[in-house]
């Protein structure tokens, strides 16, 4: 079988694994190819279980196989093969740095998505929607003359107003919404041609079917339920993810509310909502939850635990900016209501509001170049990996090698067997780093 | 020399309290004649001592102590100026068997009887003396060799070191940096022989001869006589012991054309590496471009059924070195590690861990299949069964084949097949002779100018080649260990390994040489039978010149002479009596171990009657495996047939076939050899021991025919001495066995 197969030629990339050892993934050399972390991690089945084999490859700096292998997205960095790899290699570490060069790869145009990520070039990004937005101030007064615009309501929309704001974000989305098509084709294409060229790409249930799976999967978090050395990060997530869902919800409906309801439906815009409008009452659930998701996933990372990720630039300025939206939201609400408009104090309000939009720019136009691309990308692997049937196993796992101690199990003196825990033995925290 | 017996009777250890003691000096007394017999309660006690000692200062020149096993309290029955004679009560009669019943009587009364026969006929031993030169002669001079030289010469020696080569330092001399062998085991270190070189030129007691070729050894240990040439200039002087630190050469390459070694200049083996990175460029040889990407391939013949079977334990630390090595000459430089397993045992674990930090360093588990070179001197190495693929090619500027190691180390007994045809061919006899011997003159013929010892030993010149090439005999039981007493194999001569185990190896076998002078001079014998006197004495008037002993010697010890009459060595003889059992005109006897003294054990029995229904059974027990084992069946109170007497014997291979024609015709109803396991794995101190009573077994057979009795009455087993056991079982089915056949018919002739 082996030999009807063309050898792969090998080319050692040096410069990629310097840059997966830069970015997150500094133990990977580490590596000895034990296998433990496949055997540990819930995530990984079939016949083709990772990270042990991505392990290897990043070791020989094989970014053509990394950027094309859904596996590597499958993973949901729960950290329990970094807690139990014998040499401190930090798997788990080693595929979220994968995951950065793979965005990176795919990002249209790809310098943006180096700046985006990049502690010093972070500042030039910021500054780019920074001067946007001020042109578009800037050129509001001569476009307002030459289009005739609807009637605007309420606060913010005297300094900034809703069609320009719809306008200059809706070019801008589009524009990234554009980059994200190609991303994901390009990266759909790259996974079909690496399975063409090994074992044969061969679907086996429908793409709407596989998306239907997928997104099931997605909204129940199932496959991060599996995790158990970073177990807390599932409920932080679920929070973020549905926090961020109502709020883009409210948004799309205010869109609606004002631009399509009066004019299609002949409904009557109920602009700018009240405090207990059931959109009002979702936006401000969805921001609390929001908050509250980032502060958690924020407190988490910082904790010493086993397996707990790295944290590199590239996470930090996602969640951080997260927090941004939410915490900029909330604070654009409250000067909305308290502050009165003919004071001097509107101009902080309003500073408040340019600001918010600023951080929403940056996170909702940047997207396929940050690490809410992980949105676009995880969602195909998934897909893919449903379409092909990847994750369908060979042979049935035994059950003993999913029966390892875990914290929670071993703590029990369950599943462990002997009342030692094994935790304390085989765990290992970043600060005890070999 | 007129000998007094005394008996000695201990009733301690349950002795007393299961055999009837009075029947027991009846017997001493009374069939035996010994006028003197005591019994007491703790003979081994201070009291039991000192009654035995006033006995022997009254003119008792051998007490007979019936108490435990030889193998115990032997220095509180040690008595100036006399020989002690155990008869093993405890063990092997009130432990094993049946208290108070008339078998356990029987047996007791049978091994007083043979204690007493032995006690009779064997003598003190009186050690051979020979004036001995305790000098130390080291052949090698590398890092082995020096430190055997260094540490005997510490130790108070004279040493005389030996060195083919122009100087000393011998391999590690060529590599400009080595493994690291201590904390913080992370970079290539330098390898240190020029001081150890200097320490050895500059000690007193050390000679040095580079250059060197032995042309011949003679004499034995104490008494070698050593001719030397050294460029052009002959020397001869007397060394007492030998260590062999010959080394090690890599594995011929050229076998390895698979690997593309002679396809490309630019697949060399590590051994070539090591003079590329010494000269401090990484050209490829080919077309002196740079190597920038050098592929290495592990176990390149080693652990191959084809080429080396074995791992030579060095060549993953090698490779690591050299890899780091060439990223720190060219920062450019990438190293590709295929390997099938990465051996880096111990605390280099951590050399392995320096080596994958460097993100230059790729390793894979991978088996080459092949390597192709292209127009352009590039190459493409391969594989298969790797992670990165199941099929993966890597191109590379150099390929580096990580060959294993093979010792210096010539076959003694080839070179005397090759030496015995050659002399034959020149003495020109017609026929069928030579034609074999012209045969063997040409598929021996590159063995030519391989000698290294030279040695003038019967059974070869040299050392002989066992498992895997390597001289070492024994290393587990007895390390440095070779087939030739007082010559020990030292460093990658006798194993695989690295500089580091090279020099404790140097330090272990200088004290092997040490220990070998010294007991030389006592006249004493080494390990195993380590501080033995006995000799073997050959009566040689009635020698027919069969040359079975000089053959079946395990250890060299007996050349020939023309006439093929053996020339005792006695210093190089082990004491294990393997000639004595080989000899079929019984004429080679230790003082207290001959052929006669066993078969007046054997006669000493008390044969029943075939009426009584009580068959006897003789056993052989191997003293170094069988023997203990079946002490501590005592020791655990396994019961087995009472029927059978055993003689303990130096090694099976002494048992003379005379004994068992001897036991048949005194009507024993059978024979059971017990010895150690032989074969690849064998346990026998002595080598052969079992395999040659095996051989002399198809004799008995024959003898069994002509006596018409059941072959079966003659049983050999091998067993370890942890397979305490199986030891009565084995005992009680043959005695079940013999009793099916039934009784000799020879009883009362």
């Amino acid at each position: 079988m082996t030999t009807a197969v063309q050898p792969y030629l090998v080319k050692p990339d040096r410069r990629f694994v310097e840059a997966v050892v830069a970015r997150g993934g500094g133990d990977l050399k580490r590596c000895f190819q034990c296998a433990t972390c496949s055997v540990v991690c819930e995530l990984a089945e079939g016949n083709r279980p990772f990270p042990r084999k991505e392990m290897h490859w990043a070791q020989w700096g094989l970014k053509d196989r990394l950027v094309a292998d859904p596996d590597v997205w499958l993973c949901h960095q729960c950290g329990d093969c970094s807690a139990r790899c014998p040499r401190g290699a930090r798997p788990g570490d080693v595929l979220a740095a994968v995951r950065e060069q793979a965005i990176r790869h795919y990002a249209v145009p790809r310098f943006l998505a180096t700046w985006a990520n990049t502690g010093a070039t972070l500042p030039l990004v910021l500054l780019i929607p920074v001067v946007l937005l001020a042109a578009a101030l800037l050129a509001r007064a001569p476009l307002e003359n030459a289009i005739p615009f609807g009637a605007e309501h309420g606060f913010y929309a005297e300094f900034f107003p809703h069609w320009l704001l719809i306008g200059f974000y809706g070019l801008f989305t589009g524009l990234a919404c554009l980059a994200a098509v190609v991303g994901i084709v390009r990266f759909w294409k790259a996974m079909r041609a690496a399975d063409e060229a090994q074992e044969g790409y061969a679907p086996a249930v429908g793409i709407v079917s596989s998306l239907w799976r997928a997104l099931r999967s997605i909204v129940t978090h199932d496959r991060f339920a599996k995790c158990k050395a970073q177990a807390p990060r599932r409920s932080a997530h679920l929070m973020a993810f549905y926090g961020f869902l109502a709020l883009y919800v409210v948004t799309l409906w205010a869109v609606l509310d004002l631009y399509v309801n009066p004019y299609v439906f002949g409904l009557a815009s109920l602009y700018p909502f009240g405090l207990l409008h059931p959109m009002k009452v979702l936006a401000n659930v969805g921001g609390v939850l929001l908050l509250v998701g980032c502060v958690k996933a924020i407190a988490d990372r910082r904790r010493d635990a086993p397996g707990a990720a790295a944290g590199t630039a590239f996470d930090w300025i996602f969640v951080w900016l997260l927090l941004a939206v939410g915490v900029t939201g909330f604070a654009t609400e409250v000067f909305r209501f308290t502050v009165d408009p003919a004071t001097a104090l509107a101009s902080v309000a309003y500073a408040t509001y340019f600001v918010h939009l600023v951080v929403v720019f940056q996170l909702l136009v940047y997207l396929p170049y940050s690490k809410f691309a992980h949105l676009l990308y995880r969602t195909v692997a998934i897909v893919y990996a449903e379409h092909t049937a990847r994750r369908r196993p060979l042979l049935a796992a035994p059950a003993a090698v999913r029966s390892l101690p875990t914290p929670a199990t071993a703590a029990a003196g369950v599943g462990g067997g002997q009342g030692r825990s094994a935790d304390t033995d085989v765990l290992m925290r970043p600060s005890e780093r070999l | 020399m007129e000998q007094t017996l005394a008996v000695y009777v201990c009733r301690g250890c349950d002795i007393g309290s299961s055999l009837d003691i009075e029947k027991l000096r009846t017997v001493a007394t009374g069939e035996l004649g010994i006028e003197r017999v005591r019994d007491h309660p703790c003979l081994c006690g201070a009291e039991g001592r000192e009654l035995i000692r006033q006995d022997v200062l009254a003119g008792v020149t051998t007490p007979v102590v019936a108490a435990c096993s030889p193998r115990c309290m032997t220095e509180a029955f040690t008595f100036d100026g006399c020989r002690t004679e155990r008869v093993n009560l405890r063990e092997q009669v009130v432990w094993t068997h049946e208290p108070n019943h008339e078998d356990t009587q029987a047996l007791a009364e049978d091994y007083l009887r043979m204690g007493v026969a032995r006690a009779q006929k064997a003598e003190r031993p009186e050690p051979f003396q020979a004036p001995v030169d305790k000098t130390i002669l080291v052949v090698g001079g590398g890092v082995t060799g020096m430190t055997a030289a260094l540490d005997a010469a510490a130790a108070g020696y004279d040493v005389v070191l030996v060195e083919k080569a122009p100087r000393l330092g011998g391999r590690m001399a060529t590599f400009s940096r080595a493994i690291p062998h201590r904390p913080p085991y992370r970079d290539p270190v330098l390898p240190d022989v020029a001081a150890q070189v200097a320490a050895v030129q500059a000690h007193q007691r050390i000679t040095v001869h580079t250059g060197a070729a032995i042309e011949r050894i003679s004499g034995q240990p104490g008494q070698f006589d050593v001719s030397l040439r050294t460029n052009g200039t002959a020397t001869a002087f007397r060394v007492g012991a030998i260590v062999q630190a010959t080394g090690w050469r890599p594995y011929d390459a050229s076998r390895l054309g698979h690997l593309g070694y002679g396809r490309s200049p630019n697949v060399i083996t590590n051994v070539q590496m090591e003079v590329l990175l010494g000269s401090g460029k990484l050209l490829r040889p080919g077309d002196g471009k740079p190597a920038r990407r050098i592929a290495f391939i592990q176990c390149a013949g080693s652990r191959d059924k084809d080429h080396l079977p074995y791992c030579s334990g060095v060549c993953c630390r090698v490779t690591i070195k050299q890899a780091l090595l060439a990223r720190q000459l060219d920062p450019e430089a990438e190293a590709y590690i295929l390997y099938k397993d990465i051996r880096t045992p111990g605390q280099y674990e951590d050399f392995y861990r320096r080596a994958q930090e460097d993100p230059g360093i790729f390793f894979t588990k991978a088996d080459v299949t092949g390597v192709d070179a292209t127009d352009d001197h590039d190459l493409r190495v391969t594989a298969e069964h790797t992670l990165l693929g199941d099929r993966i090619q890597v191109a590379a500027d150099l390929v580096v084949l990580a060959t294993g190691m093979v010792p210096v180390a010539a076959d003694g007994e080839a070179l005397r097949r090759y030496q015995d045809a050659k002399a034959v061919v020149a003495k020109g006899e017609a026929g069928a002779q030579l034609e074999t011997a012209t045969q063997t003159v040409e598929a021996l013929h590159h063995l030519e100018g391989t000698g290294i010892l030279n040695l003038e030993y019967r059974q070869g010149p040299d050392l002989p080649a066992l498992r895997y090439d390597f001289p070492d005999s024994h290393f587990i039981c007895f390390p440095y260990e070779t087939r030739r007493t007082g010559i020990y194999a030292a460093g990658a001569v006798r194993a695989p390994l690295d500089s580091q185990l090279a020099r404790e190896d140097g330090s272990g076998a200088a004290l092997k040489a040490i220990q070998a002078v010294e007991l030389a001079a006592q006249g004493a014998a080494v390990h195993p039978r380590w501080g033995d006197m006995s000799y073997p004495d050959f009566f040689l008037q009635r020698c027919t010149q069969c040359k079975r002993c000089t053959e079946e010697c395990p250890f060299g010890t007996l050349n020939e002479d023309a006439k093929g009459t053996p020339q005792p060595n006695p210093i190089r003889c082990r004491r294990c009596g393997i000639c004595m059992g080989a000899c079929p005109e019984r004429i080679i006897s230790f003082k207290d171990y001959s052929v006669d003294i066993v078969s007046s054990m054997i006669k000493a029995v008390q044969i029943p009657d075939e009426t009584e229904e009580k068959p006897r059974l003789l056993g052989f027990l191997c003293e170094n495996d069988a023997y203990p084992a079946l002490d501590t069946a005592g020791l655990r109170r396994l019961k087995y047939s009472a029927h059978i007497r055993f003689i303990p014997v130096r090694c099976l291979g002494s048992v003379n076939i005379v004994w068992i024609a001897d036991a048949l015709s005194r009507g024993y109803d059978g024979i059971l050899l017990i010895g150690c396991r032989s074969g690849d794995d064998y346990q026998c101190h002595f080598i052969r021991g079992s395999e040659l009573m095996q051989t002399r077994s198809s004799n008995i057979r024959e003898k069994l025919k002509q006596l018409a009795l059941e072959e079966e009455r003659v049983r050999l087993e091998q067993i370890p001495i942890t397979d305490v056991a199986r030891l009565p079982e084995i005992i009680n089915e043959f005695a079940a066995q013999i009793e099916a056949i039934g009784m000799n018919p020879f009883k009362g002739f």
